[in-house]
């Protein structure tokens, strides 16, 4: 029993900050049931949001759960930052610092940046290609639940058995069991081979819709390039996450079943987990950063009032830099020491990227050149993008300079680079995404002139964070070093990343409090089209019915809704061309799945092995059960369509 | 429109459609499926006995072990993923070259990056 007890609850969980949050989840999660209980919301929990298999939904616990890493991630950043401001800190101790940085990366690109552009593609690409739902509903609900699910798993570590503590790329041989004891790398491994079964479910899902599943007339050439771009960010998530499933096999088999594939001992080979983790890695990142791309082509075509730009240009430089993504991930590990030859290839691959970029940066400009542009915060976000991505994509050409890689690497040089882009890239793609397609999502706006408050706090923060951080890589600050002596001349800059990082977190809690604010004094936007937009989407009132389309659209023309409204033509349909529908019917069954693989989880993490099978068990119960489902869909019928397209206002005539 | 519209059933052009749609082979009991889970089977135990009887001299162990794999890999997509059962199917013919593209260029840049390691030791 005590030895259950130290195992569950080691002393890294017993420290006051980590009892702190133990007492705020606890009172959080009561808080919680109480008013579900009070408002009498379960039933409708289950039945609304637990069940669904409706992309929008789906999209919008997506979102949650995001907004929920983001902020676990940013306290985390907060926190490594105060421990940095000066010089000889003793706000965390080392230990501590290591497992907040892990979790910090970790968090940010697995549970925040990953959800947030699944919660996009859900809620953007069935409207914006003019169907009813995803290709595979319910397997669309299974890889949110083992998402979330994973996310649960992973975030219980310091809380209950001890953090991961070996950086977010958890790198062998320092995540094996002998350098690393306690259960922190197994809820590392095990919670995202779980996501990761989820997130490759969900390439194949939206490569499917996307190839299948689009409005008549609407070519390859004519979609937008929002479907592009989450097109081929698919199809490097087939193809780029085995290599991540593998890695974290091996090293799960190396550290609970004595395996030896990346130990030194026994002829294995750590640095082999380093190549398998950025082969995946490298596409990752365009994983991440594409579909933030095609979000801003959306942003500057309708805030510019012009079509975009060079499409075709467009479309070819997603291939390439898809392509070439694959070829660069040697430059993540220069130092390891490889041959000259092995270097000068991947140093070379690594700054043709440059070219496919810059041709969009370009793009982008001219859609903008001539355009009459709006300044709305989604438009905002899209201008901050470009500067702020140009200096980090240039920081990233001086890190594929091998030599020069040799003095940047593993300092703060990189990690500005990293966050520069990844930042710049990515996180302003999603903000600006966020502002975009809110009302679509929820029927209202939200708040213009806080949105402005929140970008100008976020963006000058993260210059103020990361600006000095290329200087401190450049004096010789290394990355992940929890404590620095006076006198290196390290102390002022340090002192105004971390300014800079609160005035960030400021930023953040203002984006929160203008969702609430605008939650409370919404407007409702009975247009459907606020922006004036220019894709299927804003044909459709917001929110868009369960059904989307009570008639499928037919597309002559890429931006497919701008040329309707051109041709005089409105959203509305002819009663007479309403017929029945058939929607995919709600069931557990997802739910249960992510359940059952929490349980399995646990049950690996810590060695239980009774546990992990009875998971298992179910797992596979749950998986035949759906062999004898026949009554997976339902059908709406045209009456009842009718009746909510007039209540909408949608009926001609 | 009086059919009810299944989500799944609709596409882009129609002659997309045509070339896409899944054609299943129906039998009365899946023999095919077992006898493929079956061989896998044994390809894979036969692949760890041979590791652990230490039997073989370790080249020609390696390219035993690799030449099992090979099979077990042409059964799997032949047997379980659909690879026969769908007549001219662009995507899947361009997916899967891509596929075994990826695949073999990750083998071979991964030898070539890890050779290193002669050099060092």
């Amino acid at each position: 029993m005590s030895h259950l007890l130290a195992q569950l609850f080691p002393p890294s969980v017993l420290r006051p900050m980590e009892l702190g949050a133990d007492a705020s989840i606890l009172l959080g999660g009561l808080g919680i049931v109480l008013l579900l209980t009070r408002l009498r919301r379960w039933g409708w929990l289950w039945r609304e949001w637990i069940t669904t298999v409706d992309h929008k939904k789906i999209g919008i616990m997506y979102l949650i759960f995001a907004m929920v890493g983001l902020f676990r991630g940013g306290l985390d950043a907060v926190m490594l930052r105060t421990q940095l401001a000066i010089p000889n800190n003793t706000f965390l101790g080392p230990e501590h610092y290591n497992e907040i940085f892990t979790t910090h990366g970790t968090i940010m690109v697995f549970f925040m940046a990953m959800p947030f552009i699944f919660a996009l593609f859900n809620i953007a690409v069935p409207l914006m290609i003019g169907a009813r739902d995803v290709a595979f509903p319910k397997l669309n609900a299974i890889s949110f639940w083992l998402f979330a699910f994973a996310f649960v798993l992973f975030n219980m570590s310091f809380v209950v058995g001890g953090s991961p503590n070996a950086g977010w790329t958890a790198y062998a041989p320092l995540t094996e069991l002998r350098f690393n004891p306690g259960v922190g790398e197994n809820y590392y491994l095990i919670a995202l081979q779980i996501s990761g079964i989820g997130t490759i479910a969900t390439g194949v899902n939206f490569l499917v819709t996307i190839l299948r599943m689009r409005a008549k007339g609407m070519t390859l050439m004519k979609m937008p390039l929002f479907v592009w771009s989450v097109l081929i960010t698919s199809s490097l998530v087939i193809f780029a996450f085995p290599a991540l499933t593998v890695a974290l096999a091996l090293t799960m088999l190396d550290r609970l079943f004595g395996t030896s594939f990346f130990t030194i001992a026994h002829g294995g080979m750590p640095m082999m987990y380093v190549n398998l983790f950025w082969i995946w890695g490298h596409p990752e990142v365009y994983i991440l950063a594409l579909p933030a791309f095609g979000i801003f082509s959306e942003v500057v075509a309708t805030f510019s009032r012009k079509r975009l730009f060079g499409y075709p240009a467009m479309v070819g430089s997603l291939i390439a830099i898809s392509l070439l993504s694959y070829g660069v991930w040697v430059h993540h590990f220069f130092t390891m020491g490889a041959g000259a030859a092995v270097n000068a290839f991947f140093g070379v691959s690594t700054m043709l990227i440059a070219i496919p970029t810059g041709v969009k940066i370009f793009n982008w400009i001219f859609t903008m050149w001539g355009g009459r542009i709006r300044m709305t915060v989604a438009m905002l976000w899209q201008l901050a993008f470009i500067p702020t991505f140009v200096i980090g994509g240039a920081t990233g050409v001086m890190l594929a300079v091998v030599p020069g890689d040799y003095q940047f690497h593993n300092s703060y040089f990189l990690v500005a680079h990293f966050h520069n882009v990844l930042i710049g890239g990515v996180v302003f793609g999603l903000f600006s995404g966020l502002y975009y397609w809110w009302p679509k999502m929820f029927g209202y706006l939200l708040s213009e002139r806080q949105g402005k408050w929140a970008f100008w706090f976020f963006l000058i923060g993260f210059w103020v964070t990361f600006f000095p951080q290329y200087l401190l890589g450049l004096k010789g600050m290394t990355r992940r070093i929890y404590i620095y002596p006076h006198g290196l001349g390290w102390s002022p800059l340090n002192l105004i990343s971390t300014l800079g990082a609160y005035a960030m977190g400021i930023g953040f809690v203002i984006l929160v409090y203008s969702v609430v604010y605008s939650w409370r004094h919404r407007e409702p936007d009975l247009t459907g089209d606020p922006w004036d937009g220019r894709t299927l989407e804003w044909s459709l009132p917001s929110p868009a019915p369960e059904y989307n389309f009570a008639v499928l659209p037919e597309v002559t023309e890429r931006d497919a809704w701008w040329e309707m409204k051109q041709e005089g033509r409105s959203g509305k349909v002819r009663a007479e061309d309403i017929g029945a529908i058939r929607m995919p019917r709600n069931t557990p069954v997802p739910f249960l799945l992510g359940m059952s693989f929490f349980v399995a989880g646990i049950g690996a993490v810590f060695s239980w092995w009774p546990i992990a099978i009875a998971g298992m068990l179910f797992v596979i119960a749950l998986l035949v059960s759906g062999w004898f489902e026949e009554h997976d869909h339902h059908d709406i019928p045209a009456e009842e369509i009718r009746r909510t397209e007039a209540a909408l206002g949608r009926l001609e005539g | 429109m009086s059919t009810p519209h299944s989500p799944a059933a609709h596409g882009g052009e129609e002659i997309e459609i045509a070339l896409l749609a899944p054609k299943f082979e129906e039998h009365a009991f899946p023999w095919r499926q077992i006898f493929g889970y079956a061989a896998s089977l044994v390809l894979t135990l036969g692949a760890l006995l041979l590791v652990e009887r230490h039997v073989l001299a370790p080249t020609a162990l390696l390219v035993v072990i690799l030449a099992l794999a090979a099979i077990q890999a042409g059964l799997q997509l032949g047997l379980f993923m659909h690879l026969r059962e769908s007549a001219g199917a662009t995507w899947h013919v361009v997916t899967l070259a891509i596929g075994i593209g990826v695949a073999i260029g990750i083998v071979i840049f991964s030898i070539w990056i890890m050779t290193f390691k002669s050099g060092v030791s």
